[in-house]
């Protein structure tokens, strides 16, 4: 009984990626038509079903854009990014939707030592770092018996060394694994969704207003407070803003 | 005698155009209302002579001037009149109404009396009116009046104050100064010009006058609460009419100098109502009409278009600020030009103002102008009104595409997105490929399987260490190698028996069948010759010494035999363990 429960899960499992396919191409002529409000409203009920793509956040903000809806459209691209992060497409179009942005904010570049690290750590996401650093370790222990049972001096001194430095690799793997982690979960980008948003120095409504930003601007979320969010611009400046107003990337 | 007829015919003809002519008596007072410090001139009037003139008791008044009396003859295109006048001046003594009662005379033996006539004395005035009193009667009949439209304006509403001097037709104004201007604190003011000075005619206090319009001036009040208008003080030179007179008859006209001032106005300001006040209202009160419009809608880039703010209508159009249109950071926009166009009437501004923006796009792309809104205040509903312009896109055709990425989030993957280029300048087309996933993603950073799968390799290190010391230590111990091979030896062919071990009859057969297997593996020989003798030549042969070839060939006997006979489990375990032994024995000679 159960297994046929099983099996019938699986089958409509399967039923339904299959429609939500479909229904991606039939969202696609709507968008070739020019129909962009109804492609969108496909586009999203294949998100409805908790299936999703860069793919598929990248023609939702295709819509959006034609549409002119600012703060969705760079929403989507973003998200689409965070899928496929140097898609040359996604980059591309998510260069329109920006122009369409209020805020001009300056970055603030990362110079030296901190960058290059950055950089290596951004080459792989953590879960690939962790696999990296799992082959890396049975690589170790295998060399190191291998050294250990082996009789000959050549291959013993080749194994040794091999095995000494794929240990220190799957340490620097891990290290990276965790940088990445780490840098992944403080990494809360949110999209400014209110036209024009008061970023208050304190949260709440009595204190001082010390900058504006307006729809489409992106920012990150450090801390939040019942419903102020701690927001910090790639600038440096920070503020808190009312949650509403923003609407962040990744699913809490 | 002829003489005496005429004359008397003439008196009879003058007698009688006498007594044609009505005769009339009656009393004249100046005024009918007075103050009490002012005085009464009563005329008794008759136009025939008359005699036994009576006056009448002047009660609660007191005389102090009278009787005068006049006689006026006059001829006119040879009507002749007459006029006798019997005049008094009176003091009065009290206030009330009094009654002035008849005075009377005898005209040609005929009594005739004046109606009596009512007089009402007042409080005393400040000046008793003398007809003559240049000082008197400049003050009395020129006035400088401020007339303001309306008492109790909102904060920023327009209001106007009008000036206005009247002057009453029997006095003249040769020129006039202005002592004090009001400044007007707390207004916003703006002084209307009025063309030439135009004298009309009005009423002030229900008498006829003239008057000019001296100035009209625009306020807008700043502040809330009761705000003071100055007075206006003006220094005027007044022609008034003496009762002298020129060698032509004609009046002859005193100047003085007065200075009037048209008192100084308290005006109660409302301030705008707290509810409902949007949070971009800058302070427009009035009717506003709120434009943004753009010169081109679709251009190239590096091409420049115009943006332009516009607020039409009534009201405090230079007190407010235009709201600032907010523009995408990617295009060029330089600082706005500011136009007014505003005239000011005696109902307030009028007009438009404008900020005009240029703007010029760089890139390919659409840029949108965010809808921007404008609050100001209505009058005619007392309410807050709050227009907003339509949002507008501007499509940039032609030109570059921008390609510096607008920001960089802290960390994560698209790091290096500046780096990317950009072959194509084109808004990309959608994806056709859905590849699809499942949105709830399974980490394997940091769940057990993940570090079980990194640790565990590690425990294979000293388990191989373990097994390696093992093997060293068995081999190096020579004679628990040689138990532990028999023990493998019997393992190997003697298990069955082993299994058999206490039934008798399974027990030798197994043992029997083990010892073949034995040698047949060991000494490829075949079931068929398997007799006691050729095992026995066949293992010396195989240089086996003699007692454990013995020893082999009565264990094999005695499996024959142990079927037939009563055996002992012990004798069983007995046979198993020499078996074992001795192939074992076996196993290690044989060559």
């Amino acid at each position: 009984m159960k297994f046929i429960v099983y099996i019938l899960m699986f089958l409509f499992g399967t039923v339904s990626f299959a429609q939500n396919t479909t229904v991606f191409d039939q969202a696609n002529t709507l968008y070739t038509n020019g129909d962009y409000t109804e492609a969108l409203k496909k586009y999203t009920s294949v998100l409805e079903q908790e299936e999703h793509s860069a793919e598929l956040y990248y023609n939702i903000a295709n819509a959006h854009y034609k549409l002119n809806n600012v703060a969705p459209s760079i929403y989507y691209y973003e998200k689409a990014l965070l899928l496929k992060p140097n898609d040359k497409e996604i980059l591309n179009n998510i260069a329109f939707a920006k122009n369409m942005t209020i805020d001009a904010i300056e970055i603030v570049p990362e110079v030296g030592f901190s960058r290059l690290i950055k950089k290596a750590t951004n080459t792989m996401v953590f879960d690939n770092w962790a696999k990296l650093s799992v082959v890396l370790v049975v690589l170790f222990v295998l060399l190191f018996l291998m050294y250990y049972f082996s009789q000959s001096t050549g291959k013993k001194r080749l194994a040794f060394i091999t095995s000494v430095s794929s240990l220190v690799l799957a340490f620097i793997a891990l290290a990276f694994a965790f940088n990445s982690y780490g840098l992944e979960q403080k990494n809360q980008p949110a999209i400014v969704f209110a036209q024009e948003s008061q970023i208050k120095s304190e949260p709440n409504l009595r204190s001082e207003e010390t900058f504006k930003l307006h729809e489409g601007t992106k920012v990150q979320v450090i801390d939040t407070v019942s419903n102020w969010s701690k927001i910090k611009l790639s600038d440096g400046k920070t503020g808190w803003v009312v949650s509403d107003d923003i609407k962040r990337l990744k699913r809490l | 005698m002829k003489l005496i007829k005429h004359i008397s015919i003439l008196f009879v003809v003058l007698a009688s155009s006498m007594t044609f002519a009505q005769v009339k008596f009656e009393a004249k007072v100046s005024k009918t209302k007075l103050g009490q410090n002012e005085r009464l001139r009563i005329d008794f009037i008759m136009n025939k002579d008359g005699d036994n003139f009576e006056a009448p008791n002047f009660e609660h008044f007191q005389v102090i001037g009278g009787p005068n009396t006049s006689v006026s003859n006059s001829w006119l295109n040879g009507a002749h009149s007459y006029k006798k006048t019997y005049s008094y001046f009176l003091q009065p003594i009290k206030q009330g109404r009094f009654t002035i009662k008849s005075a009377s005379i005898e005209i040609t033996g005929v009594t005739y009396k004046t109606k009596p006539v009512n007089v009402q004395v007042v409080k005393s005035v400040k000046r008793p009116n003398d007809p003559y009193n240049v000082e008197g009667v400049a003050s009395e009949n020129i006035h400088l009046v401020a007339e303001i439209s309306k008492g109790d304006p909102y904060l920023n509403e327009g209001i106007t104050v009008v000036y206005k001097l009247y002057v009453s037709p029997n006095t003249g104004v040769s020129n006039w100064r202005e002592l004090e201007n009001p400044r007007y604190n707390d207004f916003w003011s703006q002084k209307i010009d009025t063309k030439g000075l135009r004298i009309q005619n009005g009423k002030y206090k229900g008498e006829d006058y003239r008057y000019v319009v001296l100035r009209k001036t625009v306020l807008y009040p700043q502040k809330s609460g009761k705000l003071e208008i100055e007075p206006l003080k003006l220094d005027i030179t007044v022609e008034v009419p003496t009762n002298r007179r020129d060698i032509f008859g004609g009046m002859h006209m005193a100047q003085t100098n007065r200075t009037v001032s048209a008192g100084s106005r308290i005006i109660n300001v409302k301030p705008l109502p707290e509810e409902g006040k949007p949070d971009d209202f800058t302070g427009a009160v009035g009717d506003f009409k709120f434009n943004v419009m753009t010169s081109k809608s679709e251009l190239n880039a590096s091409e420049s278009l115009r943006a332009t703010v516009e607020v039409t209508g009534k009201g405090n159009l230079k007190l407010f600020q235009l709201p600032k249109l907010t523009l995408p950071s990617s295009l060029e926009v330089y600082e706005p030009e500011h136009n007014e166009a505003i005239r000011t009437y005696s109902g307030g501004m009028q007009g438009s103002i404008a900020d005009a923006y240029t703007i010029v796009p760089q890139f390919k792309g659409k840029y949108p102008i965010p809808s921007i809104s404008f609050s100001y205040f209505d009058l005619t509903t007392e309410t807050y009104k709050r227009v907003s312009s339509g949002e507008i896109i501007i499509d940039v055709i032609e030109g570059p595409i921008n390609t510096s990425a607008g920001d960089d989030n802290l960390a994560t993957a698209n790091a290096d997105q500046t780096e990317a280029t950009l072959n194509n300048d084109q808004f990309a087309f959608i994806k056709i490929q859905a590849n699809l996933k499942p949105i709830a993603s399974n980490n394997f950073f940091k769940t057990t399987a993940f570090w079980s799968s990194l640790l565990s390799p590690f425990l294979l290190i000293p388990l191989a260490l373990v097994y390696r010391r093992e093997k060293e230590k068995r081999n190096a111990d020579v004679f628990g190698n040689k138990i532990r091979k028999a023990d493998k030896l019997a393992k190997k062919y003697l298990g069955e028996a082993k299994k058999a071990l206490g039934h008798k009859e399974a027990f030798y057969i197994a043992l029997e069948k083990a010892l073949h297997n034995y040698l047949k593996a060991k000494l490829q020989i075949e079931t068929s010759d398997f007799s006691k003798e050729k095992i026995e030549e066949i293992l010396i042969e195989r240089q086996v010494n003699e007692p454990a070839v013995k020893e082999f060939i009565s264990i094999l006997e005695h499996c024959e035999l142990a079927r037939y006979t009563p055996i002992t489990t012990v004798e069983m375990q007995q046979d198993y363990e020499k078996s074992a032994s001795t192939i074992s024995i076996i196993d290690k000679e044989i060559q």
